[in-house]
């Protein structure tokens, strides 16, 4: 339910990352924005396992896309929330950071 | 609004755990020595961000660690005030011996709390990032965690609990409308309520909402901030932290072997606006018998009473003329205590924290004191020192909130023999 247009980056001073986000990184914001404690290789090695399954709600993964659009300081596509398993939301999220601005 | 007695429920409302987070006491045997001891846990307030504000005494929890008991996924996604409802969920429901074993079905369990103050520390917090460094700052749990209604939400959901859920906003009465809701619903057939209250209205943003309360003791010494019933009374002293209870059919509890340690007999509920304290006489009155009226219960068989005890001349004036209205010469002779005193006012809490008090005292037949109040001026048999034992089968607890509802509950103790 973002607004798109209303989102503002966090000003030109903030470092902005580059390249795509691995399991490491969703594993880690996992427990930084929801609170899951998921181990990386487990994560890595389940991917097509259901967001649920892991313990991580739509409201959880709809923080990650917001702490995603925030450090690569661009938006996501509105589908990003709605993947189901970790190795669709990756894909989604590393085929658009490819793609460039 | 003016609640009529409702018809008496079929199946009674049966009290059979009790989970407490209250400032001084974190678990329900602290807090029951501290209240039974007069302990003073109001303290002047040491919070970042709150020490330069004109509010300087409050009952604080301090050393409350939610995650031993709640996982981090509910505790990133909550505000303290639903920390302290889980928390003390979790005892209450420890101490009911209640488990998932004991139920048909996660519908026989459902969920009542009130709210008064709702996620204000969340809330500024998240408040703060949008308007300090933009809308990409906020996380989405915004949208949940502040909510009056997120304690009810959180502990269902944690719970597995499916039954009849529902949530008070109101004002420090709305603490005892929610026993009367979850007994209503026991008697309609849910054989298990989780009801209480907790609130958390302590962060900077939050009490600067409380200022404008011109019964707020703005008084800068513990001891003499809220010292309701006297003639040096200046307001009361606010407070966070609350309590859970675990309410059943009286049949359920029987059914599983729980001790009945007291039952929900009668409650009704007035309105005569906010910042009439005179007014609250007659619709303290008339609440309290409409509660006797439904619990059945004869004015002299009340043994004690918690009082409101707001720290107001004349709403202290009016609760007192009130009790007697209602009591008649027995309002002048029956033990009247406000153990409140020690600890503030936690809004809708407040009321809530006297019922599990009440249950207590009627365990022990011991009336706890009022501490802090040295010069008492009403007509009223107050216990202030030291605590008073005396047997207890029969306690009305009162209740007024700042925006005008006056509330009276009316519990027995229950059959089985005290622990």
């Amino acid at each position: 339910m973002t607004d798109q247009t209303t989102v503002q980056t966090a000003g030109p001073a903030a470092a902005q990352a580059t390249g795509p986000v691995s399991v490491a990184e969703l594993a880690a914001l996992m427990r930084q924005t929801a609170g899951v404690a998921v181990d990386p290789d487990d994560l890595a090695a389940r991917a097509d396992t259901p967001f649920d399954a892991f313990g991580l709600d739509s409201l959880g993964l709809l923080g990650i896309v917001g702490e995603l659009e925030k450090r690569h300081g661009r938006n996501l596509p509105d589908n990003a929330e709605q993947c189901k398993t970790p190795r669709a939301f990756l894909d989604c999220v590393n085929n658009t950071l490819a793609t460039g601005a | 609004m003016n609640a009529e007695p409702e018809p008496k429920p079929e199946r009674r409302a049966a009290i059979t755990g009790i989970g407490v987070v209250a400032p001084g006491a974190i678990g329900t045997e602290a807090f029951w020595k501290n209240t039974a001891d007069g302990v003073t846990a109001l303290g002047r307030i040491d919070r970042e961000g709150c020490t330069h504000l004109p509010l300087r005494v409050a009952g604080e929890v301090h050393g409350f660690d939610p995650a031993e008991v709640i996982e981090d996924t509910y505790l990133v996604q909550t505000d303290r005030f639903t920390h302290f409802a889980m928390v003390a969920t979790v005892w209450a429901l420890e101490d009911a011996r209640l488990g998932h074993a004991d139920l048909d079905s996660p519908y026989s369990v459902g969920v009542v709390t009130a709210a008064g103050s709702g996620g204000g520390e969340f809330g500024q917090r998240e408040l703060q990032k949008l308007w300090g460094s933009g809308s990409r700052h906020v996380g989405p749990y915004q949208s949940i965690a502040w909510f009056y209604a997120a304690s009810t939400g959180q502990i269902s959901i944690r719970g597995g609990f499916k039954g009849p859920c529902g949530v008070v906003a109101g004002d420090e009465a709305g603490g005892l409308d929610a026993l009367a809701h979850a007994a209503r619903t026991v008697g309609r057939g849910t054989d298990t309520v989780l009801v209480g209250a907790a609130e958390a209205p302590l962060a900077p943003y939050s009490m600067v909402c409380q200022l404008g309360y011109p019964e707020l003791s703005t008084a800068d010494d513990p001891r003499s901030a809220y010292t309701p019933f006297t003639p040096g009374a200046r307001g009361f002293a606010p407070a966070e932290g609350g309590a859970m209870l675990v309410v059943e059919s009286e049949e359920a509890a029987h059914r599983r072997g729980a001790p009945v340690r007291a039952t929900v007999a009668g409650h009704a509920a007035t309105f005569t606006g906010s910042g009439r304290w005179d007014r609250t006489r007659e619709g303290l009155a008339h609440a309290i018998r409409g509660a006797l009226a439904e619990a059945d219960c004869a004015p002299e068989e009340i043994d004690v009473v918690f009082a409101d005890a707001l720290g107001v001349v004349d709403a202290d004036r009016a609760e007192a003329a009130a009790l007697v209205d209602a009591l008649g010469p027995h309002g002048r002779r029956v033990p009247v205590t406000a153990p409140k005193t020690g600890i503030g006012r936690a809004y809708c809490a407040a009321p809530v924290l006297d019922v599990a008090t009440a249950v207590l005292a009627m365990e022990h037949h011991l009336v706890p004191p009022t501490p802090n109040l040295t010069d008492p001026c009403c007509d009223l048999n107050l216990i202030t020192d030291r605590p008073h034992p005396t047997p207890l089968r029969t306690a009305l607890v009162l209740s007024r909130g700042l925006m005008g509802t006056n509330a009276a509950l009316v519990l027995r103790t229950g059959a089985s023999a005290s622990r």
